[in-house]
């Protein structure tokens, strides 16, 4: 994963960062932290904990730049920073993450979406935080970002199968959870 | 199998690796319970614009502090290899600065704040104030001659140059205004 996205690429700016020019970090955070709130948001079932999240990793990012061994993956670097600090925050919030979370995140409230299509949103997140973090994470990374089993595999260092198994026991979890809205 | 397992081949209408049509009759009912499922996932994007300058500034409340402990330190020293030293007469230094007034009309802004190279581009640390009409929005500081490159922070996400001023590429696809006295 290398970012360059229309300016200077991901390993020139970490490198620059990491020679003094410490304003240069404000591209990378611009950069990614849309892509990645969503992602946090999904996993921690609040937009609010989302952005609190993402924040965090920056600066937890920034604090550990020197040991991004190639600056030009920072991207896959920073991923594995923030996916640390949401699994850290379900650990500390397990039994604090209410149902009513998933009422917290604020896309399914957009007006322009239809009551039903809000209502199964709101259903599915309430359901997906009853999921294991491993289990919600492969659901988000796949259905919500898009990913294939084989890019998830590599981002998370981990293979497909075990992938596939954590992923079918969801879909079997998420179903008894449903059942109501089905 | 439970009553709540999908069938194996219903995962894979879930994974994308079949489609309703592939699947056996008997099994299509529960296949579009399945794709009911995923019908519910949310790929609404989510927008956190204030991180930004929230990090920066984190990142600048710590170089400040360590700032403030370096000359704190040096003080210390100082006054302890003065003790005891007859005094010397005071050296006074007389910087010159020059007031500067920014201004920015912004319709509907709720804050407004400048940063730039004199307040190592933290939004948080000059506000502007409104000023008479509500849509304005001013600051007066002193900064010292030279080149200043700073914009207006609306909202704390909004990054604007100055309309007012010329204007500089950052060299990140963003605009500087710049301030020359």
């Amino acid at each position: 994963m290398q970012g360059e996205t229309g300016g200077r690429s991901d390993g020139e700016i970490v490198r620059a960062v990491l020679a003094g020019d410490r304003e240069r970090y404000a591209v990378l955070v611009e950069r990614y932290r849309d892509r990645y709130a969503r992602y946090a948001a999904r996993m921690l079932g609040s937009a609010d904990a989302a952005e609190d999240a993402v924040q965090d990793a920056f600066l937890r990012a920034y604090d550990q730049l020197a040991q991004c061994q190639d600056p030009n993956k920072f991207l896959g670097w920073f991923f594995l920073i923030l996916r640390n600090r949401c699994f850290a925050e379900q650990r500390k919030y397990r039994s604090q993450v209410s149902l009513d979370a998933a009422a917290a995140v604020p896309t399914s409230d957009r007006s322009d979406v239809g009551t039903e299509t809000a209502e199964r949103r709101r259903a599915l997140q309430k359901a997906l935080m009853e999921l294991t973090a491993e289990q919600r994470e492969v659901f988000v990374l796949k259905h919500v970002e898009g990913l294939s089993y084989i890019e998830i595999a590599e981002r998370l260092n981990t293979s497909v199968p075990s992938l596939k198994m954590r992923m079918h026991r969801a879909y079997d979890r998420l179903r008894e959870q449903l059942r109501d809205h089905a | 199998m439970t009553q709540h397992e999908f069938d194996p081949r219903v995962k894979q209408l879930l994974d994308g690796e079949l489609t309703l049509a592939d699947l056996p009759a008997e099994l299509r009912a529960e296949g579009e319970e399945a794709l009911r499922l995923l019908a519910g996932v949310d790929r609404t994007s989510v927008s956190v614009p204030a991180v930004t300058w929230r990090v920066m500034a984190a990142l600048e409340r710590r170089r400040r502090r360590l700032w403030w402990l370096a000359p704190a330190v040096a003080i210390a020293a100082a006054v302890v290899l003065l003790l005891g030293r007859p005094s010397t007469p005071p050296t006074t230094l007389s910087a010159t600065v020059v007031t500067v007034r920014f201004v920015l009309v912004a319709p509907g802004a709720h804050q407004v704040s400048v940063a730039g190279t004199f307040n190592r581009w933290d939004p948080s640390a000059t506000p502007l104030v409104r000023s008479g009409t509500a849509d304005t929005w001013v600051a007066t500081i002193a900064l010292p001659p030279g080149e200043h490159q700073y914009a207006f922070v609306v909202d704390g996400a909004r990054w604007v140059p100055d309309p007012a001023a010329p204007a500089v590429d950052d060299g990140f696809g963003r605009r500087n205004s710049v301030l020359t006295l």
